[in-house]
């Protein structure tokens, strides 16, 4: 287990390596920060001045050696546009982010699951149909619009839920939260269920797929001729063996979530992360987007790693050498 | 049971009070952007100034009048000399003084870990900022500046009780030192702390995120708030701002979108009021002789250097049309580089729409089969931009220019532009430094010491043109240099390196039973909005 945990991090380490300099040269060659922060009343030694003061207007080797040597001392630069240091625009934000997205990911387990083995378990019924064809529906839906219709519904028409924004938070722990109060945890449901939306057919298919596999398996007929009651069958025998695949999914897509729900947060006007990255490439903000972006490779990288132990928990064959 | 009728008439009175279209005297706006920052100096552009403007004032307003000023007066050339309006307090109590004057402008030169607050540059050529007594405060400059009297509106007047200052008078100098060590930090502007001013706003509470809450000023030395407090909030995209104040969240939004008016114009509860800005639209040619970037003949030299095509171009572009049809009259056309509605503006003859004469005027250049041209245009920067564009490269394809439209996002755009890699693109300047500013910077020859043509990417140069701009780039007196800007802008409207197109209107949907004036500098502040 040892040598697969070093193994791993020798690979991240390149992997965030290669990731920095491709963002870095990808931000330098597309934008340059003194075009988008000065101002139509800035003489040409105005700009000049302003890239020394962001040393952009050194070579871009030498920009990159500074930064990477800063990272080595545990800086990772300061954002051109707030001039404040990057981590702490990433953290401020993070927590916003984080419980929307775990609450998403939680309804697609909570609602996706049962519907999936229902429908893997009664193939003819109505009902099935109607999962099949909604989770249809909701797969095809563009993000952006469904966002627009969610508002349209619950917020102009039936005005049970506000449209956009944070509403109040609650500090856990010095960290400002939403979900621990009604006007803030109104405020997560729409940007929440939009996320969810997608996630629950997901699910729903994934189990589904997996039921309709498992259930002709013979363990399942044998336990089912030793007169196991079905609520247990499903639970011991049917559960534990279609989660394999969905906690794979699921590790990628909360990862996924984390990273990117950058349409959702721009919709909503969520102050997460994802419209932070929006924001900062709009204004050239090197700093952040490659700071969060090497972050969000250090996260897929862990959650894959976290994902790898749990498959060996939860299916007793996986060993890793 | 005995509900008595004073009961009834007081449910019914409530139940009335209910629908009442406004609670108490809050207003609730959606910004399109968010503001960055309480600290007033580090940033520019609309959004920040917007919130900004409710809690610091300026010596000068908005519109050019005096406003925490009472006169000014140049009193030797490099001696600009400001009378301040006595007896305004702060939000914590303090006087306003000649020293704060002082004391924000060393603050505005003052430098965090190094990097420039971004309006520093108005402070340019000032060296030095004296006050004599309490209210009167001279500005000296290193070299001619007449348009401090309009810059000086970037400069929001901060307390000095904000900071630990020096005995006896504050010394200025450029480098905001001062002989202060402790100037209160952005954190502290953002925590409502050191964000104290004397505009009609206190300041509750900012978040990062763009929002604020702000409270009334009760002791507000002009004309009071009508609202008690006002929410501000920031959401980018159009289609939710409007969903925010369908659903009630929002009493005022910004910038709804061209398409989304009829549904405004059709809701009874709903409307909107368009404000012609002075943000002017309008196309920047290269004219440099020896070649354009993106400009391709068949003969040697650059088409855009001909006058002629240049002219062509101009009458090629069907103006109403955009107007009417692109923003459904939610735009006004333009003649000029900035409105005749800007002060100091002059008002010149239309230009002439003409596409047959067009197609004769590039033959007679010498280009019967048109030539090839790229055309670069921000997407993301300017309502409609990008189908502007479109028309704009229609109307020049008619005439036989074979136009390549590409439209980029601005962080990529500005880029290109700074680097002087496009021939002819699309750009927008807002003018709040009044009409001259933009041409003094964009067509005149390059002037390092009068700081002229820094973003000239036209290569324009002509000696009229130059003689007039730096005329007025040292002229003090009012009528003589709207006299200098009405003869550069003759002399650049025969020359065209800048086609003008049309000038943007501001456009807020907001509650009908509110009464919107709006402001010709795209800033939405909470005295624009009345009940009706």
């Amino acid at each position: 287990m040892l040598s697969f945990i070093l193994r791993r991090l020798g690979q991240s380490s390149v992997l965030v390596l290669i990731m920095s300099v491709l963002v870095f040269a990808g931000m330098y060659v597309v934008s340059d920060p003194v075009a988008v922060l000065a101002g139509d009343d800035f003489t040409e030694e105005d700009r000049q001045a302003l890239a020394r003061e962001l040393g952009v207007d050194k070579p871009l080797i030498t920009q990159y050696l500074v930064f990477l040597s800063n990272i080595a001392k545990g800086d990772f630069g300061v954002s051109f546009v707030y001039n404040r240091p990057v981590l702490d625009l990433i953290l401020e934000r993070l927590p916003a982010t984080l419980e929307v997205a775990v609450l998403a990911i939680s309804m697609g387990l909570i609602l996706g699951i049962p519907m999936g083995i229902y429908s893997g378990l009664n193939r003819e019924k109505k009902a099935t149909k109607s999962i099949s064809f909604l989770t249809t529906v909701g797969y095809s839906i563009p993000n952006f619009w469904q966002a627009l219709l969610l508002i349209l519904l619950c917020s102009v028409w039936l005005k049970i839920l506000p449209a956009s924004g944070r509403g109040d938070t609650t500090d856990l722990f010095g960290i400002p939260v939403s979900f621990l109060n009604w006007d803030g945890f109104s405020h997560m449901l729409l940007p929440a269920v939009n996320l969810a939306i997608y996630k629950i057919c997901m699910q729903t298919r994934l189990s589904r797929s997996g039921t309709q596999e498992v259930m002709y398996q013979d363990y399942m007929t044998f336990a089912r001729a030793k007169g196991i009651s079905k609520m247990r069958r499903i639970r011991r025998h049917l559960l534990r063996n279609i989660l394999l695949p969905i906690v794979t999914i699921t590790g990628l897509e909360l990862g996924g979530l984390i990273a990117f729900s950058t349409v959702t947060e721009t919709v909503f006007s969520w102050p997460g992360i994802g419209k932070l990255l929006l924001d900062s490439i709009h204004h050239a903000d090197r700093p952040v987007v490659v700071a969060y972006l090497i972050g969000i490779t250090l996260m897929f990288v862990t959650i894959n790693f976290v994902v790898d132990v749990l498959y060996a928990l939860l299916d007793p064959r996986i060993r890793y050498k | 049971m005995t509900v008595s009728k004073y009961t009834l008439v007081t449910m019914v009175g409530l139940m009335a009070l209910g629908t009442a279209p406004i609670q108490a005297d809050s207003l609730k706006m959606a910004y399109s952007s968010a503001p960055r920052s309480m600290d007033p100096y580090p940033f520019g552009g609309a959004p920040t100034a917007s919130l900004k403007e409710h809690v610091y004032e300026s010596l000068v307003n908005h519109d050019d009048s005096p406003l925490l000023a009472e006169s000014w007066s140049w009193t030797a050339p490099l001696t600009l000399t400001v009378k301040l309006r006595e007896g305004i307090k702060f939000h914590n109590g303090a006087d306003f003084t000649a020293r704060d004057v002082v004391y924000s402008s060393c603050r505005m030169m003052h430098r965090i870990d190094g990097k420039r607050n971004l309006l520093t540059s108005s402070m340019g050529p000032i060296k030095d900022v004296v006050a004599e007594g309490d209210h009167v405060v001279h500005f000296h400059m290193k070299a001619p500046y007449p348009l401090w009297t309009q810059k000086m509106k970037f400069l929001s007047i901060l307390s000095a009780s904000g900071a630990t200052t020096p005995e006896g008078a504050i010394k200025y100098d450029d480098k905001g030192d001062c002989g202060i060590t402790n100037y209160p930090k952005r954190d502290q502007f953002d925590a409502a702390k050191a964000s104290i001013g004397t505009g009609p706003y206190k300041l509750v509470s900012f978040d990062k995120s763009g929002s604020a809450k702000l409270v009334r000023n009760d002791a507000y030395w002009g004309e009071k708030g009508a609202w008690e407090d006002i929410t501000i909030r920031s959401i980018s995209n159009a289609g939710a701002r409007l969903a925010g104040l369908l659903a009630g969240d929002f009493d005022l939004i910004e910038n709804p979108t061209t398409e989304d008016l009829d549904a405004l114009n059709n809701n009874e509860q709903f409307s909107f009021t368009s404000v012609p800005s002075w943000r002017t639209i309008f196309l920047v040619l290269d004219v440099n002789k020896e070649g354009a970037p993106g400009v391709s003949a068949d003969k040697p030299g650059n088409p855009l250097s001909d006058i002629r095509v240049r002219q062509a171009m101009s009458m090629a572009i069907n103006r109403k049309a955009i107007v009417d049809r692109l923003f459904r009259g939610n735009a006004t056309i333009a003649n000029q580089l900035a409105p005749k509605y800007r002060k100091g503006a002059p008002e010149l003859p239309e230009l002439e729409f003409d596409p047959a004469k067009a197609k004769e005027l590039l033959a007679e250049a010498g280009y019967p089969k048109g030539f090839e041209l790229s055309l670069f245009a921000p997407s993301d920067r300017y309502a409609n931009g990008s189908r502007v564009a479109q028309a704009v490269t229609q109307y020049l394809s008619r005439i036989g220019i074979k136009i390549s439209l590409k439209t980029q996002p601005w962080s990529v755009f500005a880029k290109a532009r700074k680097n002087r890699e496009m021939g002819t693109f699309m750009y927008g300047w807002g003018h709040p430094q009044g009409p001259a500013q933009m041409i003094s910077f964009a067509l005149a020859s390059r002037d390092k010491k009068l700081g002229l043509g820094s973003s000239n990417y036209s290569n324009y140069s002509n000696p009229v043109f130059d003689k007039a701009i730096k005329a007025w780039a040292v002229e003090t007196d009012e009528k003589k240099s709207d006299a200098f800007v009405k003869d550069a802008m003759t002399q650049a409207m025969k020359d065209l390196p800048a086609i003008p197109l049309y000038y943007q209107h501001t456009i807020w949907a907001h509650r009908s039973d509110l009464e919107i004036t709006g402001r010709q500098d795209e800033r939405t502040h909470a005295a624009m909005v009345k009940k009706k």
